[in-house]
């Protein structure tokens, strides 16, 4: 297997040097080391690296901001001179390279409760995006990553003590080639909400990082993604419970017909010391076909005693019993199949953006 | 002509081990207008009886005959039976998670609809009349915006299968131990919802294990069946008989 490498060298911002407490050279070569560690190499096991790999130093445009009018928030465009805090050679060496390409970032700050939801879209290669919520702010978050033409974009996420993020995601349009690299860090009695909602592409790689990284934060992350027949999605999910009593949620639900490839892998990671974490991890998919490819990694590494976790993964076709019923009330086979698959993603379509990715992963339905 | 013919309908449930025979021979004949109530222990083949007429799954028809107004059912889908006339209320209801009542109501009613050359039902005039059956059923109208039987309790389950019973009025209706599992108010409710249901242009087989159920819902006939095959049919006196009896001196 050759060996991975990033486009270009790269010119690490100073903060950068100083968290890692390293010089440019040095971050260079941890990258490189980062992107070929087993760890790494493990999550790109089912979708080829290098094409995101290659595409990180491309140009980036704006992305298109809407709802910084109204009181609370400030969002300006500037040189990234201070430090992230969710950054991790290991975790995510490409989203940091990309930081380090990147002579901008948006930056939007919020120290209030907005009224108004913010909306981000990205239509193309956008900029890497940085979001900090003061302590005991709110904000509805609505990203829309829409374009036919190669995308990415990487959105650090950090929210205050006792802040509360509610954000919706839609990935909906059929794209050549899209990788979102998503990282959340909660403080203190922080409170985040993803609703994730995303179609397969030729190639489309989600990787989501939230780190509970104060006492009694918590996160939720449900997601509802259907893969067509030529599509693939690739979803690497990362939940870190680095303090105590933190609570999260995951509930993904994957639809994939003949002939698409899904990959998710979903690791929680507690940490010495985070005593009394609740951390539950849900996958169900369903494969539509004989040729239709599935691979779910569900992962455990907890190094504290005193936690509640629960994970689990299922593949499977749908239910005979449930079919037979809806059969049995007059609905042909074809129909209610379709309802039945359209029922299963649709216990993880909610939110502010749940309108349209019904619209999009399910097609028009009634409601009551 | 009747309008459920069962002619000495054999029938296996498919196990691990090879095809079980349940049903052995089995004649029942109902016409218009009649309730027939069918009794039995456990394992004499009530439910494969239900099933087989419904064309469930795993269960396979050796020999005999079936026909709802003269159409050769066993020839059929289950949603054409259905489509024909023929309704099947659950012993064990299933849950859908993420399809909702309303949804699952409206996608049957326009499948008869359609399979009958009828016009589709006025969504709107559609809602109005679930919501008013529901309610004449003690059920609480928002479960309808719920995924269908999803987290009802056994009650909840049995009176929607009802309401389904209400809303699609099939020519003939198996209820399968529909009674089971219900408090008495909840029995009560089910049995006016079928006494509802009950015209002079349709017919009901009543599957169950009591007398109890046979209180509210007044048979025109019973029958026992064991070991796969109807031993004695009677009038209603005939379940009181089984009450006090049991059933051993029939079988």
């Amino acid at each position: 297997m050759a060996d991975l490498s990033l486009p270009k060298t790269i010119d690490p911002p100073t903060w950068l040097g100083s968290l890692e407490g390293a010089t440019a050279e040095q971050i260079s070569s941890a990258l490189a080391h980062a992107l070929n560690s087993t760890a790494h190499r493990e999550r790109w096991k089912y979708t080829k690296p290098e094409p995101i790999l290659a595409a990180v130093a491309d140009p980036a445009i704006a992305p298109v901001i809407h709802g910084a009018e109204q009181p609370g928030v400030m969002v300006t465009q500037e040189p990234l001179d201070q430090a992230l805090p969710g950054t991790d050679v290991k975790q995510g060496p490409e989203a940091l390279a990309r930081l380090c390409y990147a002579e901008q970032v948006w930056v939007i700050k919020v120290t209030g409760h907005l009224a108004l939801p913010l909306h981000v879209h990205h239509d193309g290669n956008t900029m890497p995006v940085l979001i900090q919520l003061a302590a005991n702010t709110s904000l509805t978050l609505l990203e829309v990553a829409a374009n036919s033409n190669p995308m990415q974009q990487t959105v650090w996420i950090d929210v205050g003590e006792n802040a509360e993020l509610k954000h919706s995601r839609n990935a909906l349009d059929d794209c050549e080639r899209h990788w979102q690299y998503l990282n959340v860090r909660l403080q203190p009695s922080a409170r985040y909400c993803l609703n994730n909602h995303v179609s397969g592409s030729k190639l489309r790689r989600q990787d989501i990082h939230l780190i509970l990284d104060g006492e009694g934060s918590e996160a939720t992350l449900v997601s509802a993604g259907r893969v067509g027949r030529q599509g693939a999605l690739d979803q690497q999910v990362t939940v870190e419970h680095r303090r105590p009593r933190g609570s999260s949620q995951q509930t993904v639900h994957n639809i994939v017909a003949d002939g698409g490839k899904c990959t998710f892998n979903g690791r929680i990671h507690i940490h010495e010391g985070a005593a009394g974490t609740d951390a539950q991890l849900s996958n169900k998919n369903l494969g539509m076909g004989e040729h239709a490819t599935i691979n779910t990694k569900p992962e455990l590494e907890i190094y504290t005693d005193d936690v509640s976790c629960s994970h689990g993964a299922t593949v499977g076709t749908i239910s005979q019993e449930a079919l037979f019923y809806l059969m049995s009330r007059g609905v042909a086979p074809d129909m209610a199949e379709a309802l039945l698959s359209q029922g299963f993603l649709r216990q993880c379509i909610d939110g502010p953006l749940a309108e349209t990715a019904l619209e999009s992963l399910i097609g028009g339905a009634m409601s009551a | 002509m009747s309008l459920l013919n069962v002619t000495n309908i054999h029938a296996s449930v498919i196990a691990e081990d090879g095809p079980q025979p349940i049903l052995k021979g089995l004649t029942l004949d109902i016409n218009p207008g009649e309730v027939h109530a069918i009794m039995g222990p456990n394992g004499s083949g009530k439910s494969t009886l239900a099933n087989v007429l419904s064309g469930r799954p795993g269960y396979a028809v050796n020999a005999g005959s079936a026909t709802l107004d003269g159409a050769d059912l066993l020839e059929l889908e289950p949603f054409e039976r259905a489509q024909l006339g023929l309704f099947l209320a659950f012993q064990y209801p299933v849950e859908i998670p993420g399809v909702s009542n309303m949804e699952f109501l409206k996608a049957s009613m326009d499948s008869l609809a359609r399979a009958r050359g009828e016009e589709q039902p006025n969504t709107a005039a559609f809602m109005k009349r679930v919501r008013e059956l529901a309610a004449s059923l003690d059920l609480d109208p928002a479960f309808l915006k719920r995924g269908v039987n999803e987290g009802f309790s056994g009650g909840e389950k049995k009176r929607n299968e009802i309401m389904q019973l209400l809303l699609l009025d099939p020519k003939v209706a198996v209820l399968d131990e529909t009674d089971s599992g219900l408090d008495i108010d909840a029995l009560q409710t089910v049995a006016a919802g079928v006494n509802r249901y009950r015209s002079e242009s349709n017919g009901v087989i009543l599957i169950t294990h009591y007398q109890r159920l046979l209180d509210y819902i007044v048979p025109d006939f019973v029958h026992v069946l064991s070991n796969g095959n109807i031993v004695q049919s009677g009038d209603k006196t005939l379940a009181l008989e089984l009450e006090a009896k049991g059933y051993s001196w029939l079988t």
